[in-house]
């Protein structure tokens, strides 16, 4: 978060609020900026920084599986598909889900191209079972996440509306690509919240990419970059940008050379006494220092025993790596950072086109044992209170198999922003629960239909902040972008 | 005062007409703005749905089609009530967004019941179209002090203002701050030590004067300026999926448009030729490709998945950047605040629609092949070497309406639109009529460097191929004397091997013969292929000659080299196949070879065989020496283009010199410059915005005229602290929107870049040319504009202080923050660069006397190379200090791990470590 931060179109909200003549002008930095409060939505005004309730989350870890994962072969499973295997929609007894008026609604396509027109419906490529004491089904790919479906709050009824994977910024924006773009989720709680911890960056994202356009699931787009989420690295040597002294360095001579930058802009400060700017340049500097210093030990795994680490897989090289982030994110979450987006796949990982027998099982397997074992640590440590877990994905993959004229395979599922399973845990909201639903091919979602920005809506909810709260002048944010509490899952 | 500024802030951010505040009724507090939120965009000025009316008290009472919308004392009578709390929600108003909470119905009822008053002489809302942006220039009667005492006529207006206000200025500025503030404002770089020691000393009264003409004249102000221009024309590599590769956003021959920015700046291109230009060039200059290249500002719009998405971003975008119009926000419904119907938005879509790229080829540089159109799963990667740039190609293309912002909710029954300006402006419209494109614009093979770059491309082949000919022919030579020698041999023995092997080395020396021969023939045939596709080019394009005639016989000529080529083809395939056979070899691969060699050949020689036929057989075409494209364009562009870049456009100049004010004085007469509409700020200064519109014109579009009577202003000079104690105005104006001291500005991320090479004597000052990978930037020492910037990322160094987004970057955000510190701390450049200035200074500054001394000579002038000034006292104390103890740390071995050092090592360290820390100083990424 910038300690100080001077425009207009990217404006600083509390900056604004201190034009308004709110009472914001002349606090001072410290206290203004750097309360290990929050600030909880008022239910009328702009936020004005004084608690009015206790909200139950305290931070979000946001994990994000990119490509499109297949509901019906991990937490919605359809015993439908199997009995029609082959057929097409107009072959079974049911209505034809494409000839519903949603089918377009809910599905703009970015490329001049509808998917699933005329495709035959493909079996499950994997069995499944009730799981936990709720008895929710779970495909037999996700055996750990099965034992802890307890502590799930599963929403089977997410619909987007982009064909395409401009759906994962959408997921995070709220927005179709052909749209105004807005800063993400990740960035307004940043922007609304502040940090709880000075020594680390409020807005994490620790994962790797070597497409850059995953960048906009973190970017900040009209708020400024300060609001963006950092990446963070896992290797605790060199943990975020520029964190690393130089070779040569020493630690001391670095802090000397810090006190000497600060002795003199302290020295311009008595000529330049209004200027707020350099009060916090003088501030930034301290901050800098220990974020250097602090963040190693954040990253620092070895601290952690063999039985956590197992816990996560990391003892094992097909989980390893996911189980790695994972472990780092809860000790984020641990020392005081609001928002980690965990990146729990490749860009389009998930992706199956064809062969998605084989490729979801696989990603399955990278995922379910870490994910778990997240799970369970963060109950057992009892963070699940207060730290609101989201696991979601940009589209879910369609009941019919998928032949196009450039993909004759017909072994996988197309792109289905139609209906889609996210699932939450922690933070507030009902421990075990099955929400909303598709229809009986797993087509629409029909019961309860949630747009993504109900997920941004309950996030922020349960953070204490009410997202029609933090309009900034001059932007325009429609309905959509706020998006609806999911009230039936709140505990 | 302050209640005055903080009451006309509220009003322009939540457009809440507060003209009293202490109305006894609660409307003016509570109602009025509720109902100018929620309910003025259809029942006010704007429009009257249902002939209704609520920005009044009196014409709420009046009401509309459904009769009164408020009764005094009678909530049941009072529709108004009645629909905002309507249970049925298509009955609800308003229509759109959350119903008016609890707390807000409650007031309008309080309020009817309390006799549903306003105020007194209560005004109707003002005519829209009356707005003060959509009105003419008008420059300002300037006060008689401008003539009488040569007063800067920005501060005569501006201190007209502060003395109605009772505020006076802070003291100037010391001419170091100036220099430095001037300097970098300008050419974006921090002025050098020579710089600033030459204008200390420069005591004429033009001094000031000079330094700003040295400025405006230095090639670098172009790529100062030009990458604020870029922010708004909103400058981008190519972008879309770069992992791929795969082009989708922009164009990665899109650096050229860069460049002519910087070079129109450069040149003081005036501003409205360069809007023209960026708009419409390959209409109004078609055939120029210097100009052509301007249509970058629409080419870096494209988006090859969706051509809605590049018209849209055409609208928003010439919309917000040249007219401060947020025509956008008429895409799905008639605007809210300003008078743009929903039918203007798609009129002004409508000088969009024919639009296509090309890209053509570039003296010096290979054909770039023709522009790839979308094909939906084709993916391609960046194609360099050509020029990018827009043209007309479906001058028939339909733009239909449609509702929602989705093309798929086309109006039914409505006729598509006609290309037009918003209809508040109808009366300026200039007239759309199709141009007529001179031949080379057409069809670029016409140009002169294209015939002479294929001429030399053949020419070469041809005498590469003559000269293997004369290798060749002296081969033959060498087979006679082979057999010659074998000859003796034959007479004897006829059959003897040795004769055999004589006649088989032979042949190989002059197998290729035939192949060499038919190349010789194949690039003559093809160089007078060329030469008779040009003379019928001419003939055709350019009245030389008898156009039939010379077709036919390009036709002739071209179906000929074809023949010609096939006849070497044919050769080649025998001479391979020879080859192999004589190898003698059995081996699986080499049969493989044979088998294909065979093939071949048998190829070869039906496909000369329908060569040979298709050479007799006349025709009228051949194959043009480029894409050719429509000879007429719509002329619809370049009609949008006249009426912006018009002088009598009220939006453009307005919009033009807020921009350059707001990078001078870190503010905006407008502080919303990229909406001059309703719900845009009004300007701090209406008068000083409309003299300096009207100067501009006045020069001829000179923005740097406009540069120049900014920083040569008083206001400009000033210091940037509030003044002392007994200095009011801080008190009066704190936000100091009056001008009564320079606001200072945290440096644009890439000043930041650029100065920190600058200081150290390391920037590489070579200008302009492709894109550098970002990657690159912290050891490249180019100019920051220079690397790569697009849609998926940017430098992580001009990232962390507040980079451009090439989304929209109307304005940055300058943000401070702890990674900043990390940035210029940990840095290897930040580190390179102290390294160097050191050292530079190290040679500069000859070690005399004590070290004390020494020390003080380096430190003043890493004061005057790093912050542009001496330091102070003080400063020179604490950082005496530094060094000293520094040194004293590193010979006594606790500084660092391996134990003492030399003396001259320790001396040299601390140096390096005080040129870090002021590189870290706040001030050096400020300008005071």
């Amino acid at each position: 978060m910038p300690l100080m931060s001077r425009c207009c179109s990217r404006r600083n909200r509390r900056t604004f609020l201190a034009d308004v003549g709110l009472g914001f002008t002349g606090l001072s930095l410290g206290s203004m900026l750097f309360r290990d409060g929050v600030i909880r939505a008022s239910e009328t005004g702009v936020p004005d920084g004084l608690p009015l309730r206790d909200p139950p989350a305290k931070r979000v870890i946001w994990i994000f599986l990119s490509g499109g994962v297949s509901h019906l072969e991990t937490f919605d499973p359809k015993p439908l598909l199997n009995e029609y295997a082959g057929k097409t929609y107009d072959e079974t007894p049911h209505q034809n889900p494409q000839k519903l008026p949603i089918f377009l609604e809910r599905s703009r396509s970015v490329v001049g191209f509808d998917r699933d027109v005329v495709s035959k419906i493909m079996p499950l490529n994997v069995g499944y079972q009730k799981r936990g004491e709720l008895g929710v089904e779970v495909t037999d790919w996700l055996p750990y996440l099965g034992q802890v479906v307890d502590d799930l709050c599963i929403v089977r009824s997410m619909y987007t509306t982009d064909n395409d994977h401009g759906a994962e910024f959408q997921f995070h924006t709220g927005r179709h690509t052909l749209d105004e773009q807005q800063p993400t989720i990740g960035s307004w709680i940043s922007y609304g919240l502040g940090t709880a911890n000075q020594n680390l960056p409020e807005f994490v994202f620790l994962g790797q990419y070597k497409d850059t356009r995953v960048k906009k699931d973190f970017a900040a787009d009209y708020l400024g970059p300060g609001y963006a989420g950092v990446e963070l690295s896992l290797d605790p040597a060199n943990p975020l940008p520029f964190g690393r002294a130089l070779e040569g360095k020493t630690p001391d001579r670095q802090r000397r050379e810090f006190e000497l930058v600060n002795k003199l802009n302290r020295i311009t400060a008595v000529e330049y006494p209004d200027d707020a700017d350099l009060r916090a340049r003088i501030e930034s500097y301290e901050l800098a220092y220990r974020m250097q210093m602090s963040a190693p030990e954040a990253l620092d795994l070895s601290q952690e025993t063999a039985e956590t680490q197992g816990l996560y897989g990391i003892d094992d090289e097909t989980t390893a790596i996911y189980g790695r982030r994972l472990l780092t994110a809860r000790r984020l979450a641990e020392r005081g950072v609001r928002f980690t987006l965990v990146y729990l796949s490749d860009y389009g990982e998930w992706d199956s086109h064809s062969n998605i027998k084989e490729l979801h099982a696989r990603s399955c397997k990278r995922v379910d044992k870490p994910l778990a074992g997240f799970i369970a640590d963060l109950k057992r440590r009892g963070l699940l209170d207060d730290t609101l877990v989201v696991c979601a994905t940009e589209f879910g993959r369609t009941p019919g198999l998928e032949i196009t004229s450039f993909n004759k395979a017909g072994t996988g599922r197309d792109h289905h922003p139609h209906g889609f399973t996210v699932w939450m845990a922690g933070g507030g909201l009902k421990r075990g629960c099955v929400h909303g639903a598709t229809d009986e091919f797993g087509f629409h979602a029909v019961e309860h239909p949630h747009y993504v920005t109900d997920i941004h809506a309950t996030v922020l909810h349960q953070l204490g902040l009410d997202s029609r709260k933090l309009e900034i002048p001059g932007r325009k944010r429609l309905d959509v972008d706020h998006g609806q509490v999911i009230r039936e899952i709140l505990a | 005062m302050r209640g005055v500024w903080t009451g006309l802030i509220l009003l322009v951010v939540f457009c809440l007409p507060l003209h009293g505040e202490d109305s006894p009724d609660g409307y003016l507090k509570t109602v009025k703005p509720l109902l100018h939120e929620r309910c003025l965009a259809c029942h006010g000025a704007l429009k009257q749905e249902g002939n209704l009316r609520l920005d009044t008290a009196a014409s709420m009472r009046l009401g509309g089609d459904s009769g009164p919308a408020i009764v005094s004392g009678d909530l049941t009578a009072s529709h108004l009530l009645e629909r905002v709390s309507s249970s049925d929600a298509s009955a609800r108003m308003p229509p759109e967004g959350e119903p008016l909470k609890p707390d807000e119905i409650e007031a309008i009822r309080d309020w009817i019941m309390s006799g549903a008053t306003g105020p007194e002489n209560e005004q109707p809302e003002a005519d829209p179209r009356s707005h003060w942006s959509f009105q003419a220039v008008r420059s300002p009667r300037l006060p008689e002090r401008v003539a009488t005492r040569s007063l800067n006529p920005v501060d005569a207006i501006l201190d007209a203002r502060r003395e109605a206000a009772g505020v006076t200025l802070v003291a100037e500025a010391d001419r170091a701050t100036w220099l430095r503030r001037v300097t970098l404002d300008l050419v974006g770089l921090p002025p050098t030590r020579d710089d600033l020691h030459a204008f200390l000393a420069d005591t004429s009264p033009d001094a000031a004067e000079r330094v700003v003409d040295r400025l405006l004249a230095d090639p670098r102000y172009g790529e100062r300026w030009g990458r604020h221009w870029m922010d708004v024309w909103r400058y981008s590599d190519w972008y879309g999926r770069r992992s791929v590769p795969d082009v989708m956003n922009s164009y990665p021959q899109i650096w050229r448009w860069r460049d002519w920015i910087v070079k129109s700046l450069n040149a003081d291109a005036p501003y409205n030729d360069m809007a023209r230009d960026m708009l419409a060039a390959d209409e109004l200059k078609p055939g120029d490709d210097t100009a052509v290249v301007a249509t970058g500002f629409l080419v870096r719009n494209w988006f090859k998945w969706n051509y809605e998405q590049w018209m849209k971003d055409n609208v928003e975008h010439t919309g917000k950047a040249f007219l401060g119009m947020t025509m956008n926000c008429a895409h799905c419904h008639d605007h809210k605040y300003d008078p743009i119907s929903h039918e203007d938005y798609f009129r002004f879509r409508a000088f969009f629609e024919p639009l296509e790229l090309r890209q053509d080829r570039v003296p010096g540089l290979p054909d770039p092949g023709p522009f790839k159109k979308y094909v939906y799963a084709q993916s391609y990667g960046p194609i360099a070497h050509g020029m990018i740039r827009v043209f007309d190609e479906k001058p028939d293309a339909p733009t239909y309406m449609y509702l929602k912002g989705d093309n798929r909710n086309r109006i039914p029954d409505k006729p598509p639109v006609t290309a037009g300006i918003p209809s508040l402006f109808a009366s300026q419209m200039p007239q759309v009529a199709a141009i007529e494109l001179p031949a080379e614009a057409q069809y670029p093979g016409l140009r002169e460097f294209i015939r002479r770059e294929e001429r030399a491309k053949i020419t070469a082949e041809l005498a590469t191929a003559r000269a293997n000919l004369e290798v060749q022919q002296s081969l033959n030579a060498q087979a006679n004397e082979i057999r010659l020698a074998a000859q003796p041999v034959a007479d004897a023995i006829p059959s003897a091997a040795a004769i055999v092997a004589a006649e088989q080395e032979a042949r190989r020396v002059l197998l290729p013969m035939a192949a060499t021969t038919r190349k010789v023939e194949e690039a003559e045939a093809r160089l007078a292929s060329l030469e008779a596709r040009i003379a019928a080019d001419d003939a055709r394009y350019r009245g030389q000659g008898d156009p039939a005639v010379l077709t036919a016989r390009a036709h002739a000529a071209e179906k000929f080299a074809a023949l010609a080529a096939a006849r070497l083809r044919r050769a080649t395939a025998l001479t391979n196949l020879a080859a192999l056979t004589a190898a003698n070899a059995t081996d699986a691969e080499h049969q493989k070879k044979l088998a294909a060699a065979t093939a071949e050949q048998t190829a070869a020689i039906a496909a000369e065989a329908e060569a040979e036929k298709q050479s007799t057989v006349p025709g009228e075409t051949y194959t043009p020496l480029s894409p050719q494209y429509p000879a007429t364009t719509t002329g619809r562009r370049a009609a949008l283009a006249q009426w912006i870049g018009s002088d009598t456009n009220p939006l453009t100049p307005r919009v033009a010199v807020n921009h350059i004010w707001r990078h001078h004085f870190g503010r905006g007469i407008v502080e919303t410059p990229s909406n001059f509409g309703r719900q845009g700020r009004q300007p701090s200064h209406p008068e000083l915005l409309d003299w300096l519109s009207a100067e501009l014109i006045r020069t001829g579009w000179s923005m740097k005229a406009i540069h120049r009577q900014m920083v040569l202003s008083a206001a400009y000079r000033m210091r940037s602290d509030a003044g002392n104690e007994s200095h009011t105005a801080g008190k009066i104006d704190p936000d100091n929107r009056l001008y009564w001291r320079f606001n200072q500005q945290r440096l644009e991320a890439e000043v930041i870049r650029d100065s920190l090479l600058a200081a150290s004597g390391q920037l590489d000052e070579t200008m302009g040319g492709h894109e550098i990978d970002y990657a690159q930037g912290l050891k490249v020492p180019r100019r920051s504009l220079y690397f790569t910037i697009h849609g998926e990322a940017q430098m992580e160094f001009l990232d962390t202080f507040d980079g451009p987004s090439v989304v929209d970057c109307y304005e940055r955000s300058a943000s401070v923050r702890p990674q900043q510190a990390l940035a210029l701390s940990n840095n290897e450049l930040v580190a390179a660069q102290a390294n160097a200035l050191a050292s530079r200074l190290a040679t500069e500054i000859p070690a005399s006397g004590e070290v004390s001394q020494t020390d003080g000579r380096f430190i003043q002038a890493v004061f005057e190379q790093i912050l542009g000034r001496a330091p102070s006292t003080e400063e020179l104390g604490v950082s005496l200090t530094f060094l000293s103890g520094e040194r004293e740390l590193a010979l006594a071995g606790t500084a660092a791990a391996q134990g003492a050092v030399p003396v001259e090592q320790a001396e040299a360290a601390s140096r390096v470590s005080l040129v870090h820390v002021l590189f870290n100083h706040n001030d050096f990424v400020t300008v005071r």
